[in-house]
C-alpha cells in the first residue's frame, strides 16, 4: 500500500469510526426507559431460556431466527446476567445497539461502491435520524437484519468484482446471518436478485459477465451458507427439527402475509418515511438520489441499489402485513441516495462567480436545516415520548401505565408481610407480562377457563375475570393499560 | 317460576315508576356521543368490578325541572395551559369522542373545576373523559363545595383513588372503563356552586382528558 492510499485509508476509517461513536453515544442514553415490547420480552424469554441453560429452540410461529439470540446471550452473560429475572432493558437492548453501529461502519466499507461523500452522509444519516436510532434501541431483530443485509450488498459486489474466495465466503456467511435473523430473508434474496437481473439488463446493457460461475469460489460460499444456517437454526446440532420447521414456516409467512391484525394500507411505508419535521427533507434528496441513479443508467452500483430499493419498497407495500420496523430495511437505500442527492448538488458545474457561491452556500443550508429538522426529530421520538401512541415508531408498544402494575404488587406485597407472593396470570395472550413478574418466583400463567389455583395476587384479562367471580370478590381490581386500548387487571388483597 | 318471574318484573318497573312519578320525577336526558370502539371491554361478573355498559344505561331518575347547570359555565383548572385543546371544551356540548373534542391537562394529578354561577342541588354529574379506546381513568374524584378554592364545606360524590394518592381520603368506588355513554354520578342532590373533577393519568398515558362534563340539577331555593 503506498503512502497516499494508507493515509486516504487511515482518513476514511477516521472518519467512519467518528460517526459509528456519534451513533453509538446516541443510541446508549435512557435505553431501558421505554417499556418493554411484547415482541421484545418474547426475545428476552428466550434469552432468558439460554442463561438457564437451556438450548434454543427454533419456533416459526412468530419467533423468527436465533441470529438475535446468539448474539445478545454471550453479550447479556459479558454484561453478568445469569438468569432471566437479572436481566435488564439496557443489556437486552445494547445488542441491537451495537448491530446499528457496525451497520454505520459498513457504509466505511462500501466507499469503494458508492463514493466516499454519499457514504459518509448516510453514515451520518443512519446515525442521527429518528428511525433508524428508534428501532436500533429496540431488542428485535431488524438492526442485525439490516446490518447483514448491508454486509450481504458490500461483501457480495466486492466478491463479484474480485472473485475472491474469501470474500465470497464472506458473503455467504452475511447471508446466512440475515436468514437465519428473520425468514423474511427470502424477500430480500429475491429483491437482490431480481435487482441484479434488471441492472444487468438494463445498465449493462446484457453485457458479457465473464465467468460468473466460479466453482473455487461459488462452491465455498454454498458451503458456508449451508453450514452456518443449520449449525444456527439447530443450536449447533442440539435440535435437527428445525430444520423441518423451518419448511413449514412457508405456509405460516404466507398467512401471516395476509396481515393477520397487522394490514396497512399500500401506502402505509411511504407515509411513516416521509412523516414527522424531517422525513420529507430526507425522502425527496433520495427521491432526487434515485433518480439520478435511474436516468444515468450508469453501470455504477448506484443503478443496481435503485433496483433493489424500488423492488423492496413494492414488495413491502404491497404485503398487507406491515410493521413499522421493517421501514428499517428501506433506510440503506434512502441514506445512500440521500448522499448521492447531496454530493451531486455539490458537484453542480459552477459556471459563474454567483454560481461558485450560490452552490456550496445552498448546500449548507439544506443540510443545516436537515440538521435542526432531524435533531427534533429523534429528540422527540427517540428520547421525548418514546411510548406515547403519538409516536408512530411506538407500534403496538406496552404503555407506560404497566410499569405500575410489578410496583402495586410490590407495595401491596410489603403491605401484606408477603415474601414471596404467588401470582396467577389469566389472559389468552399474558405478554409481555413475563418479563415485567421476571423477579417473582411464584408466577403462574392459566389461559381464561383453565382451573387456577389460589393466589395472592391474580392478574387477568377484562375478559378472562368475567369466569373467577369467587376467587376474585374479596380482592381490590385496579386496570392497567397493556398496550393502547388493551387492558388488565390486578386484583390485589387489601393491605392488613 | 317463570311466570312468577316476569310477574316480579313487572310489579318491580310498576314500582319504580309510581315512586319516580310520586315524587315528580323523570328520565334524565342527555344526548349521548356515537360510539367509537366496539369489542373491548365485556361484561364483568364480578361484584367489586364495575359491570361495563354494552347496552344503554338504565333511566337515572331525578327531579322534574332537572337541567344541565354546567353548559357554557366558566372552567378552571390546576393546569391554565392545557396539552391539546381549551377549558371551555369541558362544556360546550361537544361529547364526539375524535380529536378536537377534548381538552388534555398535564400528567399526573391535575383538577377541572365548573362554576355554575349559582348554588344549585345537584342531581347528577356525567363526566367523558375519553371513549374512542379503551381506558381507564386514575384516581377520579368529584367533589361539590360552595368555596371555589374547596377548603370548606366539600362534599365528595364519587371516589375511586383507593389508594388515596390525591390525599383527599381513600375512596371505595369502583374503577370504571371510559365510553361513549360517559360515567354517571349520582349526586343525591348534594347543594353547592362548584364541581371539581380530579383524576390522576389513565391507563394509556399520564395525563388527564375530558370531553365533557354536565351537571343536572336545579338551582338552589
Amino acid at each position: 500500500m503506498s503512502n497516499s492510499a494508507f493515509q486516504s485509508q487511515w482518513t476514511r476509517w477516521t472518519a467512519f469510526l467518528a460517526v459509528a461513536l456519534f451513533g453509538l453515544l446516541l443510541r446508549l442514553p435512557q435505553l431501558g426507559a421505554r417499556p418493554m415490547h411484547t415482541d421484545e420480552a418474547v426475545n428476552a424469554y428466550i434469552v432468558g431460556q439460554l442463561l438457564a441453560g437451556e438450548n434454543y429452540t427454533y419456533d416459526p410461529q412468530d419467533r423468527h431466527g436465533p441470529a438475535l439470540a446468539a448474539l445478545a446471550f454471550p453479550l447479556a452473560k459479558l454484561q453478568g446476567a445469569k438468569a432471566f429475572a437479572e436481566l435488564t432493558e439496557s443489556e437486552l437492548r445494547i445488542t441491537s445497539v451495537l448491530a446499528g453501529t457496525v451497520t454505520i461502519l459498513l457504509f466505511g466499507a462500501a466507499v469503494e461502491m458508492f463514493g466516499f461523500v454519499p457514504c459518509l452522509i448516510g453514515a451520518l444519516l443512519f446515525a442521527v435520524s429518528p428511525l433508524p436510532v428508534y428501532y436500533g434501541r429496540y431488542f428485535i431483530h431488524e438492526s442485525i437484519f439490516v446490518a447483514a443485509t448491508f454486509g450481504l450488498i458490500v461483501t457480495g459486489w466486492r466478491a463479484h468484482q474480485t472473485h475472491s474466495a474469501p470474500l465470497g465466503a464472506l458473503a455467504a456467511a452475511c447471508a446466512a446471518l440475515v436468514l437465519v435473523s428473520k425468514e423474511t430473508a427470502v424477500l430480500h434474496f429475491f429483491a437482490l436478485t431480481a435487482a441484479a437481473f434488471v441492472f444487468w439488463l438494463w445498465n449493462l446493457r446484457r453485457t458479457h459477465l465473464g465467468n460468473l460461475w466460479r466453482p473455487k469460489a461459488a462452491l465455498p460460499a454454498l458451503a458456508v451458507f449451508v453450514l452456518l444456517s443449520v449449525i444456527l437454526f439447530t443450536w449447533f446440532g442440539s435440535n435437527w427439527s428445525a430444520l423441518p420447521a423451518l419448511l413449514h414456516a412457508v405456509p405460516k409467512l404466507l398467512a401471516r402475509a395476509g396481515g393477520e391484525g397487522h394490514q396497512k394500507p399500500f401506502w402505509y411505508f411511504s407515509r411513516l418515511l416521509i412523516g414527522g419535521w424531517s422525513g420529507g427533507l430526507i425522502s425527496a434528496l433520495a427521491c432526487i438520489g434515485l433518480f439520478l441513479a435511474l436516468r444515468k443508467r450508469d453501470p455504477s452500483p448506484y443503478g443496481f441499489l435503485a433496483f433493489y430499493a424500488i423492488f423492496l419498497v413494492v414488495i413491502h407495500s404491497s404485503i398487507p402485513y406491515k410493521t413499522p420496523w421493517l421501514a428499517l430495511n428501506f433506510w440503506l437505500p434512502i441514506a445512500l441516495f440521500a448522499g448521492l442527492a447531496l454530493k451531486s448538488l455539490w458537484s453542480i458545474p459552477a459556471t459563474t462567480p454567483a454560481l461558485r457561491i450560490a452552490i456550496p452556500a445552498y448546500c449548507i443550508l439544506v443540510g443545516g436545516i436537515a440538521a435542526v429538522l432531524i435533531a427534533r426529530d429523534t429528540h422527540q421520538r427517540v428520547f421525548a415520548l418514546p411510548a406515547d401512541e403519538t409516536n408512530p415508531y411506538a407500534y403496538a408498544q406496552t404503555t407506560e401505565d404497566l410499569l405500575g402494575l410489578p410496583a402495586l404488587i410490590e407495595l401491596v406485597a410489603h403491605q401484606n408481610a408477603l415474601a414471596a407472593p404467588r401470582i396467577a396470570v389469566i389472559a389468552s395472550d399474558p405478554w409481555p407480562l413475563p418479563w415485567y413478574l421476571r423477579h417473582y418466583s411464584q408466577v403462574g400463567f392459566w389461559q381464561p377457563g383453565q382451573q387456577v389455583g389460589q393466589a395472592d395476587f391474580y392478574i387477568t384479562s377484562t375478559e378472562a375475570a368475567d369466569q373467577y367471580g369467587d376467587q376474585l370478590k374479596d380482592l381490590h381490581p385496579d386496570f392497567f393499560g397493556v398496550r393502547p386500548g388493551v387492558l388488565i387487571v390486578l386484583w390485589s388483597p387489601a393491605p392488613k | 317460576m317463570k311466570i312468577l318471574v316476569k310477574n316480579l318484573a313487572v310489579l318491580t318497573a310498576l314500582l319504580v315508576t309510581i315512586a319516580a312519578v310520586a315524587q315528580d320525577k323523570v328520565p334524565l336526558k342527555t344526548k349521548l356521543p356515537p360510539p367509537l370502539f366496539v369489542g373491548t371491554p365485556v361484561p364483568l361478573n364480578v361484584t367489586n368490578l364495575e359491570r361495563p355498559t354494552r347496552s344503554k344505561r338504565p333511566d337515572f331518575m331525578v327531579p322534574a325541572g332537572t337541567a344541565n347547570l354546567a353548559r357554557n359555565k366558566k372552567v378552571s383548572s390546576s393546569d391554565n395551559n392545557p396539552i391539546v385543546g381549551t377549558l371551555d371544551m369541558i362544556d360546550d356540548g361537544d361529547k364526539d369522542g375524535n380529536e378536537g373534542s377534548w381538552v388534555e391537562l398535564g400528567p399526573g394529578k391535575q383538577w377541572a373545576q365548573i362554576d355554575l354561577a349559582k348554588s344549585a342541588n345537584i342531581y347528577a354529574v356525567l363526566v367523558w373523559h375519553f371513549h374512542s379506546q379503551a381506558r381507564v381513568y386514575r384516581d377520579v374524584v368529584v367533589q361539590v363545595s360552595d368555596d371555589p378554592t374547596f377548603r370548606a364545606g366539600v362534599a365528595t360524590i364519587f371516589n375511586n383513588d383507593f389508594h388515596n394518592e390525591l390525599g383527599l381520603g381513600a375512596g371505595k368506588d369502583l374503577n370504571y372503563v371510559e365510553t361513549y355513554q360517559g360515567k354517571l354520578i349520582d349526586a343525591k342532590g348534594v347543594k353547592g356552586r362548584y364541581v371539581r373533577f380530579y383524576s390522576n393519568g389513565n391507563t394509556a398515558n399520564k395525563l388527564n382528558d375530558y370531553i365533557e362534563a354536565e351537571v343536572w340539577g336545579k338551582p338552589a331555593a
